[in-house]
């Protein structure tokens, strides 16, 4: 997978070994896949930072309703552009080999719309409009609804929303979240 | 408990306090400085990155994350984090790993990580005193290196060789994550498959080929045989019969022993995937079933969190998708919706009664199965029918194929939740499958058991695998395929979907007949290996061409444990079967061990040498009393319902802990915000106690759970199990909670932020438990 001659030295790719859940190889087909995204931009230099747009273009992020927000995650500039070693990381959360700890922790980050550290009412909804998709649309009060019961069932200490070790708890207590949040390289 | 949730439900929305960010930065300054902070665990996690430890170092802006300096300083934050854990800051390969273990979970960029490694090994390098290492501490490092360095590589290795890697990748991206478990459940099969025929080909097969070769004694085949598995097949190198009771000798002075060969491979497979199996299904098992508690708690959250499948790839598959969550969303909202009023207990009993009934007609439907083939067996054919045994195969394979269907459609007469549905399809089918499986055995085991029965049921096993690859690979496919087209030229009814169950299931099946099949007929395991190689890319075409993704979706988490554990108990029924013929059935007549009386004896006489050793026969023969083994059996019994009740101990003593931490919690939320009402200048001393503010979860549990006449720390047990019982146990604060709040409320409005310690202490002493105050 990563024959030919490769854009890393051995170090380089002992470093992110080191640093992700990938292995050398899978490193490089990492890079391939980066690569293919904007083949000249990264032919030229292989950390090449990729506007928002040219990352999308990947395939499950392209269809992700949560896109621009995993992109704003994992960005080190956090403005959604990502160099090679943002998607190595986002690759690595998505992993099949990360726990369901770092798993949650950047699922947390990225249903965060607001930011505030707290999934809060207004979150939640921002989560099932887009989850529903851009043609089908649940009423209002059916959504208020949704997060009343959202809320019931995972805000503990009861003050409208919910902090990390709360979602945390739901994570915990899911056996589809370590299948549902992942993408395969 | 029924109008208690009414009453939560009715509850208008804006009674939720919103008082989340309300002191936050001050209030993280203060949770960052408590003890629990600084246990080593959560230091290591590290999580909140941003908004804690900018508060804690009083930055300005989180924006300037970005900037050079604002990195550094985050990343000395961490490493101080880090420093306080004694065990990662030593020296040694040991903690290295665990060093380079925290890093890589730490949840944050690449950049940070390398920083905050940087200054980790310098900060450990500062720290460490050098001393000359012991020569046996030298050696211990490099053996865990090496270790190490030898598992990076394999993991190296099994990416570069996991083959298939790609268009599973694909049929995910496509139909799901569920469909795609349906591959790897195949492919975990086929590997499975592929090292039970590599270690049988090379300890049993190839030297009796070898033998074969001396020997040289060739058949006449005619085409029909290799259908019928029969005539010129008999005595080949497919079936038990045929193999060598003696040694082999191959051009050489070097002698193979082949009872024992056959006999010590077998069983060490077959104990070995025992094992394997039981591992593989108690790991699923803990972790899908146990470790979430069965997964259903939390139905509203796990929809929304855990709904979207993020390795979906093709616009129509997220189309798909988003339109079954909406769907979903809609259902439960209108199961909430409609009264769950009781039902009537007799509308209860019809369906019982109506399950029961079904339950008895799958039950007789297999048994008369059973009895039917038995009589089709038995029954001895005119001189014009010698193909007979072949026929009847063939109506087997037929009602093997059809009567699972049969079963999807009787489990919808049924009053089963959809997952309940499911399992019931699976273990009437699995029924099915064993229980005709173990008819053929003991048939043919009884009506040749003076020939040779092994290589009978053999031929039946062979003959089952052959028309089951035959309608697996060319009559479903072919189906499926016309069906698609029949929906593309017509454009009506509902598209054909991938139908996993009834795929599962056929797999399932295939391994029944292989574990049963693969004692008689070692070749077997070798033709199903090319078998399920060939269904890969033919339900991978069929997949593709043919089907449209679920418009349910389908979650194979669980699922795929009840498949792991049909496999291991069919394998478990086969290894019961084939020892319980072993022991009672004599092997002179042909096989590997026609040199002795009985199988065992392989054992007994043969490699334990029992009648020269009477000491050991008779310890081995105490052993096997049914009296001891009887008693081993009580001891089981009783240390089962040991280790139950302690399990059921501790699950109680967990709800109780958890009860705890949650009022624990709630004290320091309390507390907290006293902490920041009194810096703020807001503490006003009130002996009222409707000055209470809805803030303070304390007051309303000291009232509700902690009985007055305890200053110390104690549960109401009634209470408590109240609430644990209903599995709800918040819904009774709340409901009092909003009826306090709503009379506060109309009291006076301006009190929100006031509280007093006084006043709930006053309090406490007063009332005994009911709402007699205002």
């Amino acid at each position: 997978m990563g024959q030919g001659k490769s854009q890393f030295t051995e170090e380089e790719l002992q470093d992110y070994e080191d640093l992700t859940y990938f292995t050398k190889k899978e490193v490089l087909y990492a890079h391939q896949k980066f690569k293919a995204l904007a083949p000249e931009k990264v032919g030229h230099n292989k950390n090449a930072k990729l506007p928002m747009t040219k990352i999308l273009q990947y395939p499950e992020l392209r269809v992700n309703p949560f896109r621009d927000r995993i992109c704003k995650v994992f960005s080190s500039s956090n403005d959604g552009d990502c160099t090679f070693e943002d998607f190595l990381d986002m690759m690595s959360v998505f992993s099949e080999m990360a726990p369901k700890a770092v798993k949650a922790e950047h699922a947390f980050r990225i249903f965060d719309f607001d930011g505030d550290d707290m999934i809060g009412v207004s979150d939640l909804r921002e989560v099932i409009e887009r989850l529903c998709g851009p043609e089908l649309k649940l009423s209002d009060s059916e959504i208020q609804q949704l997060v009343q019961n959202v809320l019931e069932e995972a805000d503990l200490d009861d003050d409208g929303a919910l902090s990390f070790a709360e979602f945390e708890h739901i994570i915990d207590k899911s056996s589809d979240f370590c299948h549902a949040f992942r993408i395969r390289l | 408990m029924e109008d208690e949730i009414e009453e939560v439900e009715a509850r208008p929305p804006s009674a939720r306090r919103n008082l989340t960010l309300r002191n936050n930065a001050a209030r993280q300054v203060a949770v960052n400085f408590m003890p629990s902070r600084q246990l080593p665990y959560n230091t290591l996690r590290l999580r909140r990155n941003n908004s804690e430890h900018n508060a804690l170092l009083e930055e300005n802006d989180s924006a300037e994350t970005d900037a050079p300096d604002a990195v550094d300083k985050q990343a000395d934050i961490i490493v101080r984090e880090m420093e306080q854990h004694k065990r990662l800051m030593e020296d040694d390969p040991g903690a290295e790993e665990l060093r380079r273990e925290a890093l890589r979970d730490l949840p944050q960029g690449l950049t940070m990580k390398r920083n905050v490694r940087a200054k980790l090994s310098a900060s450990v390098s500062l720290r460490s005193k050098r001393r000359p290492i012991s020569m046996w501490k030298r050696m211990k490092y490099r053996i865990s290196f090496t270790w190490k360095r030898i598992r990076d590589r394999c993991r190296d290795v099994v990416f570069s060789f996991e083959f298939w890697y790609e268009p599973i990748r694909q049929i995910e991206g496509h139909f799901g994550s569920a469909v795609g478990s349906y591959f790897y459940f195949l492919r975990w099969l086929f590997v499975l498959n592929l090292f039970l025929s590599i270690l049988i080909t090379t300890f049993v097969i190839i030297p009796q080929a070898l033998h074969d070769v001396e020997t040289s004694n060739s058949a006449k085949l005619s085409f029909l045989d290799f259908i019928t598995g029969m005539g010129g097949l008999t005595d080949s190198l497919l079936y038990y019969g045929h193999y060598h009771a003696g040694d082999v000798r191959a051009h050489s002075s070097l002698t193979y022993n082949m009872p024992y060969a056959y006999f010590f491979t077998m069983v060490c497979l077959y104990l070995l995937f025992f094992g394997i199996l039981c591992y593989r299904t108690a790991y699923s098992y803990r972790v899908n079933f146990i470790e979430t508690s069965g997964g259903l708690s939390h139905v509203f959250a796990n929809k929304v969190f855990c709904g979207w499948d993020f390795g979906v790839v093709t616009p129509e598959a997220a189309k798909l998708n988003a339109n079954s969550l909406y769907n979903e969303f809609k259902e439960l909202l209108n199961e909430q919706n409609r009264n769950k009023a009781p039902t009537w207990w007799l509308v209860r009993l019809g369906q019982y009664v109506c399950n029961v009934c079904v339950w008895v007609f799958a039950a007789a439907l297999v048994a008369g199965l059973a009895a039917a083939l038995w009589l089709l067996l038995a029954w001895k054919p005119g001189p014009g029918l010698t193909y007979w045994p072949l026929l009847v195969s063939l109506a087997l394979t037929a009602a093997l194929t059809i009567c699972p269907l049969m079963f999807h459609v009787l489990v919808k007469l049924e009053f089963y939740n959809p997952r309940t549905a499911l399992y019931v399809t699976l273990a009437r089918t699995w029924l099915l499958d064993i229980g005709i499986l173990m008819v053929l055995l003991i048939y043919w085991s009884q009506a040749h058991a003076d020939q040779c029965w092994e290589t009978s049921f053999g031929q039946e096993a062979y003959r089952l695998v052959l028309l089951d690859s035959v309608i697996s690979l060319l009559v479903l496919p072919l189906f499926e395929f016309t069906r698609g087209l029949i929906y593309k030229w017509s454009n009506k009814g509902s598209p054909p979907e991938f139908n996993l169950a009834y795929n599962s299931l056929t797999l399932l099946y295939n391994q029944a007949v292989v574990w049963m099949g693969g004692m008689f007929a070692p070749p077997l395991v070798l033709g199903v290996t090319i078998k399920l190689v060939l269904l890969f890319y033919v339900k991978r075409e069929v997949a593709r061409r043919a089907c449209q993704p679920a418009r349910k979706v389908w979650r194979a988490a669980q699922t795929q444990t009840v498949l792991y554990m049909f496999v291991t108990l069919s394998l478990f029924t086969t290894i019961f079967g084939i020892a319980t013929f072993f022991l009672r059935t004599s092997s002179t007549s042909c096989g590997p061990f026609s040199g002795y009386s009985y199988v065992y004896e392989i054992l007994t006489e043969g490699a334990l040498h029992l009648h020269e050793r009477p000491g050991l026969a008779a310890a081995l023969y105490f052993m096997v009393r049914p009296g001891v083994i009887g008693f081993l059996m009580l001891f089981l019994c009783v240390s089962v319902y040991y280790m139950r009740a302690r399990a059921r101990a501790q699950r109680s003593m967990v709800r109780l802990l958890r009860h705890m931490l949650l009022l624990q919690a709630k004290d320091k939320d309390f507390l907290l915000t006293a902490i920041s009402n009194v810096s703020n200048g807001e503490w006003l001393y009130s002996p009222k106690p409707t000055d209470e503010g809805p803030d303070s979860h304390t007051w309303k549990y000291l009232r509700e759970v902690r009985k007055p006449s305890n200053s110390g720390f104690h549960f109401d047990a009634s209470r408590l199990s109240h609430s644990l019982i209903e599995g709800r146990p918040r819904s009774f604060a709340k409901e009092n909670r909003a009826s306090h709040y709503n009379e506060k409320k109309s009291e006076d409005g301006d009190t929100d932020s006031s509280f007093s310690w006084q006043g709930s202490n006053n309090y406490l002493n007063k009332t005994d438990g009911d709402r007699q105050w205002p």
